[in-house]
Order: structure tokens, then C-alpha cells, then sequence
């Protein structure tokens, strides 16, 4: 217990942040634990699902891939993405943007209704539109002899997903903007701008990293929701499996190739949205430091 | 531009934020809104700019009423009290916001509103800064420059909301003469809110003390110091000291003993005596005079300031003292105000 | 302005993926969840015979497709794997109530049998329900509460345990008990199962269909298991079924009776023997004799009494089952 024991407690007194600076080696356990846990939970199951995609070779994995089901599941992943995504942009903007800007009746009613889907399980989630548009329910014999189809079919499956991912762009902006106020609204305003201008000059640029960020969380699970798809979609194959669906019929039907191919993809999917957030903000990071300090 | 307040009355959620104020400004004057929070001086300030519609009553702008005109409408540079920079743009974005969101012929080139805001950065002196971002500057640069950008639409009213609020005293002084001289500049008239009362008095060509949504006195800064019309004016401009008091015959009686001021005017009953703690003189003996006993004494810069306590009842007053005087505790001072104002006591229940 | 544009673009989207398509001649088959493969198949053989039919399949649980038939998936025909299934459909007024009568063989174009997989070389010598039973032997099936692929498998135990004890309760319940008592872990599902027994490698013996016991043995390889196959079994009806309120409305009747009757034509009962499962006509069973080992099988019916009564005896709550699940 010689000096260098005594010395390391020192630079307390003169290290500004020394208060929350662990000794060295208090540093490498923690350091080793997050990245032992990371590596575990994240990154080696990352590993084996591409492993297991091609585990019969190259050729076996497109060969899944190209598959007319497996397409299918694909393309309508994509198209569900397609219309959720924007829908949930404009409905979150005018939802963080009425809860944020303005007083009214019922505000907290409605914050706590964005953040229902977040609250519910994803099969509620489904369950709630089985019960809206069901042929047993109470819209469903007026959309039936109207000759419309919701509920296993492409719009029920839309409608799920705009479900549950509501609250993502919403949630993404609504702190956001109260943290920012009105201030800058209210100088374009009385600088002359019109309602759209400050929408579009000052209003978007401010929330726009919240908002990249919250349509991406929104995106990934739009294309990766399985409980309340799974519970409008019909399973008809080649016609209603979303992707997720189709990885798990597929594993039960002992295709593994076939499963861990297209959640390769699913994955992949992941780690674009991943790379792409890391690329904007290397990109625009000097402008992120400037806007972000005040 | 002339701008006359008619009889504006202002309630949020049923609660009167300004109850019948009217007011009017000068083409070309700088005048101050001046009262502690909660007067009802910012609400004031945004009714005028068109951010908030008067509940009753209207606003004129010339011989216009502009009270139901939109604050684009307006035509009025507002800075913000946290200035709202647009902390994505650069200073010239900043600057030339409101004439690149203009439409049509009005709407000059992007060569002119770049030279336009050149000129005006060289107006708040903060030339060579165009490129920055609002969060590279200091808490004056910013302050300047949202006053380059109110001012580069040209406004009719330049409106200002405790401008020099966020930024520490030696900034603000510096830049309330700067805002005095771009004021005699450029002559917009120009209202600006502050709670500090020294602000407003070096500043503003009049002052307008508002407490508790109504306006207690306009008037130049002699005026409200020199002949404050109300207890809250004297109490809330400079220092004063007050004690409650009678008036009989006509003389100014505290308890059973008159204290040497006539006021022959004055209706007899209970009032209060204010004055301010300078405005005295020091007595020998007390045959009609205040007198009491040392509670407190403290040195202030040049002057040493004495609290008494007066009669049994201890009222405390504050006067002030040549630096000399020795004033040791539950020592007895008589003096007698020599610049004084009587308010009648207003009933409790009305 | 752009983003307005998408949204109202999104809109019509939904709007228009709402009508559905004109009814062509064409089927919805709502499948049990591994039977893909297998009418993937079936359904390329027909279409040839009936050029210009399209044949859509939705595959999941029987138990979520029948509730889903009833909330409005417009499924023409099912073909299940649990009577019960169609039963509900029944009661729900979706299907006629004599619909075993509508085709041969109670309406079970193809059967299977709960059956063993064994590890490759059979160590522990695994031939028949009694060596599951036995000390030591590590059992693997699913949770029979969640799991209609474990009822089978109980009740087939249970069926072979009356014949042995000759319908002596007490010797039958210590049976099947011994049997859940040697189950390391109760899976919810099927799939579920086959991974503890093939990935995890807990285990002696999987008890599955006989069906998928061939599946899987492809998936993980044959030199890694075997299948054994028990002296009698119980007899597990797939059921096929016209789905009369969604064929009368897409009018729709005679396709959906054509198709079923093509999974009793030779060259349908041909492509279900290669999927594992066995077949009634006499001609295609005997090609795949060699694939399907000698097997005495007995009925719900004739062993219990049919599917109500086995609910009520067996499955409702604290019936047979709850107490030997109870007493593991």
C-alpha cells in the first residue's frame, strides 16, 4: 500500500471532473462489461443470422431470396413502409406540433393517446382493428356490402402498423418543440412569413434532426412489426405476409435458409438506417454542434 | 408612425392581463414600458405588435385601425427578449429572412438582400460576422443582430422585449447607449418593456410605470421621479421611504404629535406620508419633526444609510446620512422630509 | 408541398388497395402452418388440370385461421389439422354440420400418426410407448395446455395405456404420468419443441407428427436421427372442408368441391405421400410402402369417443390432463 495507491485518489483536487472520473481500472471493467454485453446480445446474434442465411452457400441464399412468396412479403414490407412512414410524419408533426404550440382542452388526453400504442401490446394493437372492421364488429357488414376490404388484406395491414408506429415521429418531436417554444415562430411571423414559410423555413429546420430520427425508429419497425400484422394479416401467402411474417413461416417450415435470408434482410435493413444516421451526422455535424448549442 | 392604444383590455382564460389601458405614442419616440412582472407590460408590447388580439378596445397605427391586422400585416420589427435567432441560419440568412420570404415585386434580389444585410451588420457594428451561427456569438452580437434583422423589413414600429434582459450589466450598459444612438440613427418609433428602472429612465424619451395591467403614469423621466402621481410610482421608481400619518387643520400629524409639514390642501383623515430617503433634513431638537430610533446602519458609496424605527408602533423608514454621522444603534434622529407627497388612504373595502 | 403530395399519394394508396380485385375464378385456402410445401405443390398440379385458377393460401395456426374466417378472412375452403377446428367453424354457422359426410373418409384426404425421432442409432433403444416411460429416458414433446400437436401425443399414449392396462384408470394415469414426468421441458409449440430436441440436443426422443418427423430429419440430417415408429398409434385426421358461407357468397361452390375432391385423385394422393403423410388410396399407398412402416391405428372415436368427449374428459379445466400435468 504504497504511494501510488494514495497518488491515484490525488488529482481530485485539481481535475474539474475528477468528482466523476473512476480510477483505471473501475474504468476497464465497466468499458469490458458494456462491450461484453454488447457483443453478446447485439452483435452475436447479428452474426449467426447471416451465418445461418448462408449456410447452404451464395447461390442457396438468392435462390430463397427469389423465391415468388418470399418477393412478395418483400414488396409489400415496403409498400406498407411506403404509406405508414409518411402518414405518421404528417400526423406526428400536426399532433407535437398542436400539443407543443398551442393550449387547449383535452391536451393531455391527447399526449396520452399518441403514447397508447406504445402502452398496448402490438396484438391488442391488432385486435383492436379485428374488432372495428371484423365481420362480427361493428363496421364490418356497412364496408361488406360496400365490396371493401380492410381486414386481411393490404389497408388492415397498413392500418396496423400506422397503429403502432404512431408514436414514434411524435413522441421524437413533441419534447423537442416544447423545448424550443414558439420564439422563432413568432420572429418569422412578425418578419413577414406566412404560415408555410415558417413551416418551412424555421419550424422544419429546427426539429429536423428529431425528425430524421423519428422517422427512421418509425420506418424500422413499420417494415418490423409482427404482433398486430400478424393478427390482421390473413396469412395469405404471396398476398398479405409482411416480412416478419414470413420468417417465421418459413422457420417453421424447417427452411432455415430461407427464414435467416430474408432476416438478412430485415437486418441489413437495420444496419442501412444505422449507417445512414451515422453518415448524415458526420456530415452535418458542424451544423448540428451550431444549432444544437444556444 | 404614430401608435395610439384605445381602451385595450386583455384577458387569458378569463384572467385580465391589461384592464382599459390606453396610451399614445409619438411618431418617432423611444419610450420605455416599465413595471415589475406580471404589470402587463409584455402583453402591452405583443398586442401592439399583432402576437396577441386586445379582448376589447383597439390599436391605431396613424389614423388606421390596425386591430385587426396580422402581424405580417403590421409591418413591425419585434426582438424577442431571448432574441429567437434562427440558430440553422447564418447571421445574413438571419438578417435578410424577412425580405426573402417577401412575394412577388416586393420581394428584392438575393444580391440586394445580401447587400442589405451587409449594411446593416455595419449599422450594429458586427461587419465580417455573416457567416457565423447564432451559436457562435456572444449574448451582444446576438442582441444586435436580431435587431439588424427587426430592422431590415423596414418596420414602421420597432418593438423590444427587455432587450438587454439576458446579458450582464457592463453589456447592457454599453448597449443602451448604442440602442440610443441607432434610435437618433435611423428615428423609428420605438417601444421597448424593461423592468429595470434605470434602463428606462436614461433611455426612453417617456416612461410608461405600469403595475397590475393598468398604466400608473406616463411622463419623462423627471416626471415620474420628481412627481410620481401614485404610491406604487414612488415606491417602484427610485428609493422611498413611507409612514403612515393624519392630516387635521390642514397639518401633518403622526400619532398625537405634528411634525412640522402643512398641508393646507389636503382633505383631513388618514394618508401617507411618502418621501425619499435623501429628500430630508437633519433636526436638532424635535418640535415638529420625525424622530426615531436606530434600528440599522450601513454605508452606501458616498452616503450612509440609516434605518428608523418611528413611534411605538416601529415603523421602519430608511434616510440617508452624511457619511460623517455616527448614528450608533438606539441612538434617537429627528429630521423632516423636505420633498414629501401625501396619498389619501384608500379605504379597505372599496 | 412535397410531403403533402406523398400523403395524399398514401391515401389513395390505401384507398385503392381496398377494393379488391374482380372475382375471377379463384380460392382462398386457409392451411395449417406447415402444410406450405406441400400445397404449393398440390396447388401447381391442379392448376394444370384447370388452366386460369388461382389458388391463394393463407397458412397459420387452424385455431387463429377459423377465428379469423369468422371475423371476415374469406377463406373458400380449410384444410386443417384438428377436427375441432372445423368443428368451431360449425358452430359459427361457417360450415354445414354434416361436413365429414361431404368426403371420403370423414373428409381426411391424408392422415398422420404421432411418431418418434430418435438421436442416430437409437442409444436408449426406443421402440414403443412403453420405453418412454421408462427411468432415464429423456422424453421431448410440447405443452399439450397450448399445443394441439401434444394432445395427439397424449392422447395416443393414453390410448395405447388402455389397451395395455385394459381400461384400468389408475394404471393408465401412472402410465401417462411417468411418460410427462420424464419431459425435461414443456415447449409451447411444435417448432418450439424441435429446436430444444435438434438445436439445444436435450433429449432422447421428439414425439411429433409422423409428418414432420421426415421434415425434420431433412432439415437436420438423416445420419443425425432416425424416426421410430410405435406398434399403435392414434389416427390423426386432416381435415379438408368446404367453407359453405364464403363459397355461396364468392360463389365459388363448385371450384372449392373440385379442388378438394383433386387431394383424392391419385395424382393428389401421390404428391401428399411425398410430403410425409399418408394416403388412403390403395394403388399410391402401396408405392410408398417403404417410406411408411406397418402401424395399428385407433380413433378418437372408437378410443375415446369422439372429440367432445375428449374435451370434456380430458381437456377442459381440471380434467384428466390438469391432473397429470399438475402431478409431474
Amino acid at each position: 500500500m504504497a504511494d501510488p495507491e494514495i497518488k491515484s485518489y490525488e488529482p481530485m483536487h485539481d481535475n474539474p471532473s475528477a468528482a466523476v472520473t473512476e480510477s483505471r481500472s473501475a474504468r476497464t471493467v465497466l468499458m469490458t462489461v458494456a462491450f461484453v454485453f454488447l457483443g453478446i446480445f447485439l452483435l452475436l446474434p447479428l452474426i449467426i443470422v447471416f451465418k445461418e442465411a448462408f449456410a447452404k452457400g451464395v447461390g442457396a441464399y438468392f435462390a430463397s431470396l427469389n423465391d415468388h412468396d418470399t418477393l412478395s412479403a418483400i414488396h409489400l414490407t415496403l409498400l406498407v413502409a411506403v404509406i405508414a412512414v409518411p402518414l405518421n410524419v404528417v400526423f406526428g408533426i400536426a399532433a407535437a406540433w398542436a400539443i407543443a404550440k398551442f393550449e387547449f382542452k383535452g391536451k393531455a388526453f391527447l399526449t396520452t393517446l399518441i403514447d397508447l400504442p406504445f402502452s398496448v401490446s402490438p396484438v391488442i394493437s391488432g385486435l383492436v382493428y379485428v374488432l372495428l372492421f371484423g365481420a362480427q364488429a361493428m363496421l364490418g357488414p356497412w364496408l361488406k356490402s360496400h365490396g371493401i376490404e380492410i381486414l386481411f388484406a393490404v389497408p388492415g395491414i397498413v392500418l396496423a402498423t400506422v397503429f403502432v408506429t404512431f408514436p414514434f415521429v411524435a413522441r421524437e418531436l413533441i419534447p423537442l418543440m416544447q423545448e424550443q417554444g414558439t420564439g422563432d415562430e413568432e420572429a418569422a411571423l412578425s418578419l413577414g412569413a406566412n404560415g408555410w414559410q415558417v413551416f418551412r423555413y424555421v419550424t422544419l429546420p429546427n426539429i429536423k434532426w428529431g425528425l430524421l430520427y423519428g422517422v427512421l425508429l418509425c420506418n424500422a419497425r413499420a417494415m418490423g412489426e409482427f404482433g398486430a400484422v400478424s393478427v390482421v394479416s390473413g396469412h395469405i401467402r404471396g398476398m398479405t405476409n409482411t416480412m416478419p411474417l414470413h420468417v417465421e413461416i418459413l422457420y417453421n417450415e424447417y427452411n432455415a435458409v430461407g427464414a435467416f435470408a430474408v432476416a438478412s434482410l430485415l437486418a441489413g435493413l437495420a444496419l442501412v438506417t444505422l449507417i445512414l444516421k451515422t453518415v448524415l451526422e458526420m456530415r452535418y455535424g458542424a451544423e448540428l454542434a451550431a444549432t444544437r448549442g444556444h | 408612425m404614430e401608435v395610439r392604444v384605445a381602451n385595450v383590455r386583455k384577458e387569458f382564460d378569463r384572467f385580465p392581463a391589461l384592464r382599459d389601458v390606453s396610451l399614445d405614442i409619438r411618431s418617432g419616440e423611444l419610450i420605455a414600458l416599465l413595471g415589475p412582472s406580471g404589470s402587463g407590460k409584455t402583453t402591452l408590447l405583443r398586442l401592439i405588435a399583432g402576437l396577441e388580439r386586445p379582448t376589447t378596445g383597439k390599436i391605431f397605427f396613424g389614423d388606421e385601425d390596425a386591430s385587426s391586422k396580422t402581424i405580417q400585416e403590421r409591418n413591425v420589427g419585434f426582438v424577442f427578449q431571448h432574441y429567437a435567432l434562427f440558430r440553422h441560419m447564418t447571421v445574413a440568412d438571419n438578417i435578410g429572412f424577412g425580405l426573402k420570404v417577401r412575394h412577388g415585386a416586393t420581394r428584392p434580389s438575393n444580391e440586394e438582400i445580401r447587400r442589405r444585410a451587409s449594411e446593416l451588420l455595419d449599422l450594429v457594428q458586427l461587419s465580417g460576422l455573416e457567416k457565423r451561427y447564432p451559436a457562435q456569438l456572444s449574448g451582444g452580437q446576438r442582441q444586435r443582430v436580431a435587431l439588424a434583422r427587426a430592422m431590415a423589413i423596414e418596420p414602421k414600429v420597432l418593438l423590444l422585449d427587455e432587450p438587454f434582459g439576458a446579458l450582464d450589466a457592463q453589456v447592457r450598459r454599453e448597449l443602451r447607449r448604442w440602442l440610443r444612438d441607432i434610435h437618433d440613427t435611423t428615428g423609428h418609433t420605438t417601444v421597448f418593456v424593461t423592468h429595470d428602472q434605470e434602463e428606462a429612465l436614461e433611455l426612453a424619451d417617456r416612461v410608461v410605470v405600469m403595475s397590475q395591467g393598468q398604466i400608473e403614469q406616463i411622463g419623462s423621466a423627471d416626471e415620474v421621479y420628481d412627481t410620481p402621481n401614485s404610491p406604487f410610482v414612488f415606491g417602484f421608481i427610485g428609493e422611498s421611504s413611507s409612514l403612515p400619518v393624519r392630516i387635521t387643520d390642514g397639518q401633518v400629524w403622526i400619532a398625537d404629535r405634528p411634525i412640522g409639514l402643512s398641508a393646507p390642501n389636503h382633505p383631513a383623515g388618514d394618508a401617507l406620508l411618502y418621501f425619499r430617503p435623501h429628500d430630508i433634513e437633519l433636526l436638532d431638537g424635535c418640535s415638529g419633526c420625525i424622530a426615531g430610533t436606530v434600528a440599522a446602519s450601513r454605508r452606501v458609496a458616498g452616503t450612509r444609510r440609516v434605518e428608523l424605527e418611528i413611534g411605538g408602533e416601529r415603523q421602519r423608514v430608511e434616510i440617508e446620512l452624511p457619511v460623517d454621522h455616527i448614528a450608533t444603534q438606539k441612538s434617537r434622529i429627528a429630521f423632516r422630509p423636505s420633498r414629501w407627497k401625501l396619498f389619501p388612504v384608500k379605504s379597505t373595502g372599496n | 408541398m412535397k410531403r403533402l403530395l406523398l400523403a395524399g399519394v398514401a391515401l389513395a394508396g390505401l384507398v385503392l388497395a381496398a377494393v379488391p380485385a374482380s372475382a375471377a375464378e379463384k380460392l382462398l385456402n386457409a392451411s395449417y402452418d406447415v402444410g406450405r410445401e406441400l400445397f404449393a405443390q398440390v396447388n401447381k398440379a391442379f392448376i394444370e388440370k384447370h388452366p386460369g385458377i388461382t389458388i391463394d393460401q393463407s397458412h397459420a395456426g387452424t385455431s387463429k385461421l377459423a377465428r379469423s374466417i369468422v371475423e371476415g378472412l374469406g377463406a373458400d375452403v380449410v384444410t386443417f389439422n384438428q377436427v375441432p377446428d372445423v368443428d368451431f367453424l360449425v358452430k359459427q354457422g361457417f360450415v354445414s354440420a354434416d361436413w365429414q359426410k361431404d368426403f371420403a373418409n370423414n373428409a381426411s384426404p391424408f392422415y398422420s400418426l404421432p411418431s418418434f425421432l430418435v438421436r442416430a442409432g437409437n442409444p436408449k433403444n426406443i421402440k414403443d410407448w412403453d420405453d418412454l416411460a421408462r427411468e432415464g429416458v429423456q422424453v421431448i414433446f410440447p405443452n399439450p395446455k397450448t399445443s394441439g400437436n401434444a394432445r395427439y401425443t397424449y392422447l395416443a399414449a393414453t390410448a395405447y395405456a388402455k389397451e395395455k392396462f385394459k381400461g384400468d384408470e389408475a394404471q393408465v394415469k401412472e402410465f401417462v404420468s411417468k411418460i410427462f414426468a420424464n419431459v425435461p421441458v414443456f415447449d409451447t409449440g411444435g417448432r418450439a419443441a424441435t429446436t430444444t430436441f435438434a438445436e439445444r440436443g436435450i433429449g432422447d426422443v421428439l414425439i411429433t407428427f409422423e409428418s414432420e418427423t421426415q421434415g425434420i430429419a431433412r432439415e437436420y440430417g438423416t445420419d443425425k436421427y432416425q424416426q421410430v415408429v410405435p406398434s399403435v398409434s392414434l389416427l390423426a385426421e386432416f381435415p379438408v372442408a368446404i367453407v359453405d358461407k364464403v363459397a355461396d357468397e364468392h360463389g365459388t361452390r363448385e371450384l372449392a368441391k373440385t379442388y378438394l375432391d383433386f387431394l383424392y385423385t391419385p395424382e393428389g394422393q401421390k404428391i401428399e405421400g411425398e410430403n410425409g403423410l399418408r394416403v388412403r388410396d390403395e394403388k399410391i399407398a402401396a408405392e410408398f410402402k417403404d417410406k411408411f412402416p406397418e402401424v395399428r391405428l385407433v380413433t378418437v372415436e372408437d378410443a375415446f369417443g369422439g372429440w367432445e368427449k375428449v374435451q370434456k374428459d380430458h381437456f377442459a379445466e381440471d380434467a384428466l390432463l390438469d391432473e397429470i400435468y399438475g402431478n409431474r
